[in-house]
């Protein structure tokens, strides 16, 4: 075994040490220096240094890039954790952007450096390929999370959202530990390749199915799906608007790319089948059920919510459904450098669009005091730039071309209906996400024509997005627009970083 | 350094990204929207000087590089249509003259249309038509340059019918479009058929483009239709196009009217740039035109065709310049009838001929129209020359330039451009050895315009004013412009009177530049008889057509804006003829538009009666149908339907009482689904 070089470490690591310290010096800055000052100059400060902290990352995520290996896969860097890497820390600044009005709390200083925090634990989340990393990364990520979903003590919807997710979380994680702990013991390692190897050499036993359940249900909770799902409508409506957009976007993204990346290297040779008329052994069948749930369950039960928030958590359900597909066509070998670009590209333009909604929801949320969709009503002539952004974001959710949303749902039921080597073995489920996607249209629809069909409902007061949370959705209005257009401008990096990272 | 040639595709775009932004931009932000247009437009001139300098001297041996870059842009199928565009001397000189025109002209409208309320969408139009324009100019292939030829004339249309709420002007607008339009049609099928034949639209492309020589040898020697070569029958169709866009008989009816819209358009697009694509596209397609299987007379019937009706629309449209009253009508008469000169010089002298004169011609016709917006201005949009008169008193400055102007155009001996281009085209007709009528129609021609453009300066600035007799009230004496709008016009003179010198007989720079042949510095050219001999009588029509108008209008002024021209007295017959412009448009009238009204009207019966009646009966049927259908609907589909909506929202419904938000129940369900996918994994499945 190599002497581990903390050199190395650092080298690796140092989009992540970039953000750490910014997460220390918002904080002292905050405790510091700024203790009586506004609320809004706090904030302004806080969303600088992360700011500063973010940019630093990306610089050295896009022009000294370091790739390599420590410690045998405790932290793994390629070029495919970089640029996702990149995209979490893009998501966290656009939620830092969308959080400079902080009316929930007093502790802005706190707010960001979890912030920065729950970011670190999604990126080492991201590139690692062993348990133990893997399982304290997730941990790094959930505690932050919970706090910022309690967030606003004085209420009490925020108060319950987090103590409820934090239950939910702690189980769980507990049976994902469970679930790694008997992985280690067929595999005798906690590395990814090793135990891929080990579960490749013999039939699956009790042993590995009770392991393979407890890791499906720990990553199931992360990413929100049936019947993993009952923190998310709770979470989303208590937790501050920012907060639950942070939760929507950037934890999404990171958790579906550790669970392609363990499904695919750790898991892979135990797939089995989803065959319509036959399941066999593997994860496969339970994905194919738990997709199946949660895109029925979330389309379904969105088109009864009355608040936004809540409309939204159902729909990052039913999306969950939907890349739960993408994650099963990595089952097939030869399809796996495709499957992982489209689950990739739909990730993180979902995270776009969420990002974007919840920006405008922030706003209206303001303007009305609640999340209520009659907010909504007569938007378009209040605010027809927020109108025709709050479009974008929801014709993309529901997959209409020309926007991102479309060709990400495009690009994954591609890769589903090829997964299986030609034999067509997804399909069904494949039919049954376009049928459901016409459902979701309902919903989507329904919120639209309250922006722009219905009349305002009396004397609404004028709904302004300040500066910074305009230019942050205009941002992403633009962005899912261009990426609809120009997929090349992320598919084709994707699928040379999935290329050189060895897929 | 890379070749310029790589960045030339940003000198359309630039404008463009101008004419985009300020398609958006508020109706307030006029200085936004004249900035940019100026700002893009400035870049271009910069580039496209670079341009220019990385291609002199790349010529060599009479044959001058091209320096195309292609792209491929659509593939259907196997087969790639391809775009690109080419450096070469012709489009250098092309680039420079457009851009350069139009920035000063961009620069004059920040003050002619300072008082409009549409400035914004005015310089949103001309940064649409520069950027189409210079699209034109640099194209490498016939369907880029056509592509760039329709947004032209769509500018064209746009900016014509500026002032949509005057109904000539909206009718103008239609007149130019639709007139261009039947041009136009030729060339479409020109170039389809170009294609059929040639399997590219490239001009160039390292040796298969349809521009160079196996090309162009395949075209030549096969027959078609009555012995005609494909290559002239195509050219022929490409001419139609020609026609149209530069106005010549009998197609030019669109151009005078066109004097509708602003000013600046006028100068811009009717005099300087738009309608010398025409002549631009004939010398671009040229080594078509002009080919011609070995052993054959190089004056092929496409060339022939083209100088004749040079020649023709040349003394056409002076006549018809005579006896106009309109300022700007008459300089629309000029154009046209120099355009004609452009179009003979083509045919019987070549490219450089022809091209020498559209830039020479460009300069000071763009002179003249602003020089003419400047007095419009000045006399409160008063048009008419007879109400004017004197103006030189009022406004020395726009008399300085428009005298420069109207020498040059007039063809004034020795130092104003217009006589050196003119006499080119003449000495070219000279040597044509077809007919000697092009020479002495070019010869008639060269005379009325001296005439009229000297009875035009008589009545504008010489005398005493007559206008303001109670059609304007208040202030009616006239008065000069500011600075931003006389300073493009000095401009504009220096270079009137300069770019002669680059094209004598003595020194012929422009002429080797387009063509690459060897320069040679020869004084002696001057005075050898051939050359003396045309000059002489070229310098002696240019004076006589000056004295003879002289002689008619400003020994003698009009005493009042109603008392009849000196012409007129003397010849009424012609005059009325001339007056009337040979009664071109009554012909039109009279025939084509009156046979397509009639046609329509008897359309207009058919679809009533005919097909109404039809339609009628399907309606019947239709209700009939639909009645049964609705019947169906209410009691079969309908219940079906309801019945899933509200299945479906039912199931909404339940599936959001799962949620009951309370914790042991949440954790419960966890636990349930552990142990039902358990259970899946050890029953539901085949080992």
């Amino acid at each position: 075994m190599n002497p581990f070089s903390y050199l190395e470490a650092l080298r690796l690591a140092a989009p992540e040490t970039a953000l750490a310290v910014a997460a220390l010096a918002v904080l002292f800055a905050d405790l510091g220096g700024m203790r009586g000052e506004s609320l809004r100059h706090r904030a302004i400060l806080g969303a600088g240094i992360t700011a500063v902290g973010g940019a630093m990352a990306l610089l050295w995520l896009g022009f000294a890039p370091g790739y390599g290996t420590i410690a045998e896969g405790v932290l793994v860097t390629s070029p495919l954790t970089q640029l996702v890497k990149a995209g979490l820390v893009l998501l966290t600044l656009l939620v830092a952007g969308l959080s400079l009005d902080p009316r929930f709390t007093g502790h802005v200083g706190e707010y960001f450096s979890l912030l920065l925090l729950g970011t670190i634990g999604m990126m080492v989340l991201v590139s690692t390929q062993d348990l133990l990393m893997l399982f304290l990364a997730l941990e790094l990520t959930s505690l932050p999370l919970y706090v910022l979903a309690g967030f606003n003590k004085r209420d009490r919807a925020s108060a319950e959202a987090a103590l409820k997710y934090f239950f939910f979380g702690s189980v769980a994680a507990a049976f994902l530990l469970f679930g790694f702990s008997l992985l280690y013991g067929v595999a005798g390692s906690t590395r990814l390749p090793v135990i891929a190897a080990a579960v490749a050499l013999k039939p699956p036993d009790a042993l590995t199915l009770v392991a393979l359940v407890c890791v499906v249900m720990g990553f199931g909770f992360k990413v929100a799906a049936v019947p993993f799902h009952l923190w998310a409508p709770d979470a989303y409506e208590g937790a501050p608007t920012p907060a639950a957009a942070f939760i929507a976007s950037g934890s999404k993204v990171a958790s579906f790319a550790v669970f392609g990346i363990v499904l695919a290297q750790g898991l892979g040779p135990m797939a089995g089948g989803a065959d319509w008329h036959g399941f066999t052994t593997g994860w496969l069948p339970l994905l194919a059920v738990v997709a199946l749930a949660s895109m029925l369950l979330g389309n379904l039960a969105a088109i009864a919510q009355r608040s936004v928030k809540r409309l939204l958590a159902y729909s990052a359900i039913a999306h969950a459904g939907y890349l739960l597909l993408g994650l099963m066509a990595l089952a097939t070998p030869a399809n796996r450098p495709a499957a992982l670009a489209a689950i990739l590209y739909y990730a993180i333009t979902y995270a776009l669009s969420t990002v974007g909604a919840f920006g405008i929801v922030a706003v209206v949320e303001r303007a009305t005091g609640s999340d209520a969709a009659d907010g909504f009503n007569g938007l378009a002539r209040r605010s027809p730039a927020l109108a025709l952004c709050l479009m974008i974001f929801l014709l993309s959710l529901a997959g209409i071309p020309p926007l991102a949303g479309f060709l990400g749902k495009f690009y994954v039921f591609v890769a589903a209906t090829r997964a299986g080597d030609g034999s067509l073995s997804l399909f069904w489920l494949v039919l049954v996400a376009i049928a459901l996607s016409v459902v979701s249209l309902y919903y989507y629809l329904k919120l639209l024509k309250r922006a722009y069909v219905l009349p305002p409902d009396g004397a609404v007061p004028a709904t302004r997005p300040d500066v910074m949370e305009f230019v942050v959705i205009g941002m992403t209005a633009a962005a899912v627009l261009g990426l609809g257009v120009f997929p090349r401008a992320l598919l084709e990096p994707l699928a040379l970083a999935i290329q050189q990272a060895g897929f | 350094m890379t070749s310029p040639a790589a960045y030339l595709w940003l000198i359309p775009v630039l404008p463009l990204l101008a004419a985009g932004i300020s398609a958006v931009l508020p109706r307030a932000s006029r200085r936004w929207a004249a900035g940019l247009a100026i700002a893009s437009l400035a870049a271009g001139l910069g580039l496209s000087l670079m341009a220019f300098f990385a291609t002199v001297g790349t010529a060599s041996h009479g044959a001058v590089a091209h320096d195309p870059r292609n792209f491929p842009w659509l593939s259907l199928g196997g087969e790639a249509v391809r775009l690109g565009w080419v450096l070469d001397p012709l489009t250098a000189v092309m680039l420079v003259m457009v851009t350069l025109v139009g920035l000063l002209i961009f620069i004059y409208s920040t003050g002619y249309m300072a008082h409009d309320d549409n400035f914004t969408r005015f310089f949103c139009f001309l940064a649409l038509f520069a950027a189409a324009m210079l699209g034109l100019v640099i194209a490498n292939s016939l369907l880029l340059l056509f592509i760039c030829w329709e947004l032209v004339g769509l500018a064209s249309y746009l900016l014509i019918g500026f002032w949509y709420r005057q109904p000539s002007a909206a009718a103008a607008a239609k007149k130019a479009f639709i007139t261009t339009r039947i041009g136009d049609l030729g060339l479409l099928l020109g170039m389809v058929w170009l294609y059929h034949e040639t399997g590219t639209l490239l001009f160039y492309d390292d040796g298969r483009g349809c521009l160079e020589h196996s090309a162009l040898t395949q075209l030549a020697t096969q027959a078609t239709l009555g012995g005609m070569g494909l290559s002239t029958a195509i050219s022929l169709l490409i001419f139609c196009g020609a026609i149209g866009k530069s106005g010549q008989v009998p197609l030019h009816v669109w151009l005078p009217d066109a004097m509708e819209g602003p000013t600046p358009v006028s100068a811009l697009i009717h005099a300087a740039t738009m309608v010398a694509a025409g002549v631009f596209l004939l010398a671009r397609m040229y080594p078509l035109i002009a080919a011609h299987p070995v052993g054959t007379p190089a004056e092929t019937a496409a060339l022939q065709a083209v100088t004749w009706v040079g020649a023709i629309t040349a003394v056409f449209a002076a006549c018809i310049a005579v006896a106009q009253n309109d300022l700007k009508r008459i300089l629309a008469y000029s154009t046209v009838s120099q355009l004609g000169f452009m179009m003979l010089g083509i045919g019987v002298g070549g490219v450089a001929v022809g091209m020498f004169h559209l830039i020479t011609h460009a300069f000071f016709k763009a002179l003249l129209f602003l020089g003419a917006g400047l007095v419009i201005h000045g006399c409160h949009e008063e048009q008419d020359i007879r109400r004017m008169g004197g103006l030189r008193r009022w406004m020395p400055v726009t008399f300085a330039t428009y005298a420069v102007g109207m020498l040059a155009l007039a063809g004034f001996p020795l130092v104003f451009s217009g006589f050196w281009s003119k006499d080119e085209i003449l000495h070219a007709a000279h040597g044509w050895p077809v007919s000697k009528v092009p020479l002495y129609l070019g010869l008639v021609g060269a005379l009325l315009t001296a005439f009229y453009m000297t009875r035009q300066v008589c009545h504008v600035f010489f005398g005493e004013w007559r206008g303001g007799n109670g059609r304007t009230a208040g202030a009616a004496t006239p008065h000069e412009s500011p600075p931003v709008m006389t300073v493009p016009l000095a401009v504009l003179a220096g270079f009137a009177v300069l770019l002669g010198f680059l094209g004598t007989p003595a020194w012929p720079w422009f002429q080797a530049f387009l063509t690459g042949e060897e320069l040679a510095f020869k004084p002696s050219k001057l005075f050898a008889w051939e050359h003396l001999s045309l000059l002489l009588a070229s310098s002696c029509l240019a004076l006589g057509g000056m004295a003879l108008g002289w002689w008619l209008y400003g020994r003698r002024p009009l005493d009042s804006a109603e008392s009849p021209d000196a012409l007129a007295m003397r010849w009424p017959a012609v005059y009325r003829v001339l007056a009337g412009k040979f009664f071109v448009d009554e012909l039109y009238e009279a025939t084509v538009v009156r046979w397509h009204a009639g046609w329509a009207r008897v359309c207009d019966l058919l679809d009533r009666w005919l097909w109404g009646g039809a339609v009628l009966a399907l309606q019947g049927i239709a209700w009939g149908l639909s009645w049964v259908s609705k019947v169906l609907d209410e009691f079969g589909i309908n219940l079906g339907f309801d019945l899933v909506c509200g299945r479906v929202r039912r199931a909404a419904g339940l599936t959001a009482t799962l949620q009951d938000g309370r914790l042991p129940n949440y954790l419960r369900a966890l636990a349930l689904a552990l142990a039902l996918l358990l259970l899946l994994l050890t029953w539901g499945v085949k080992g």
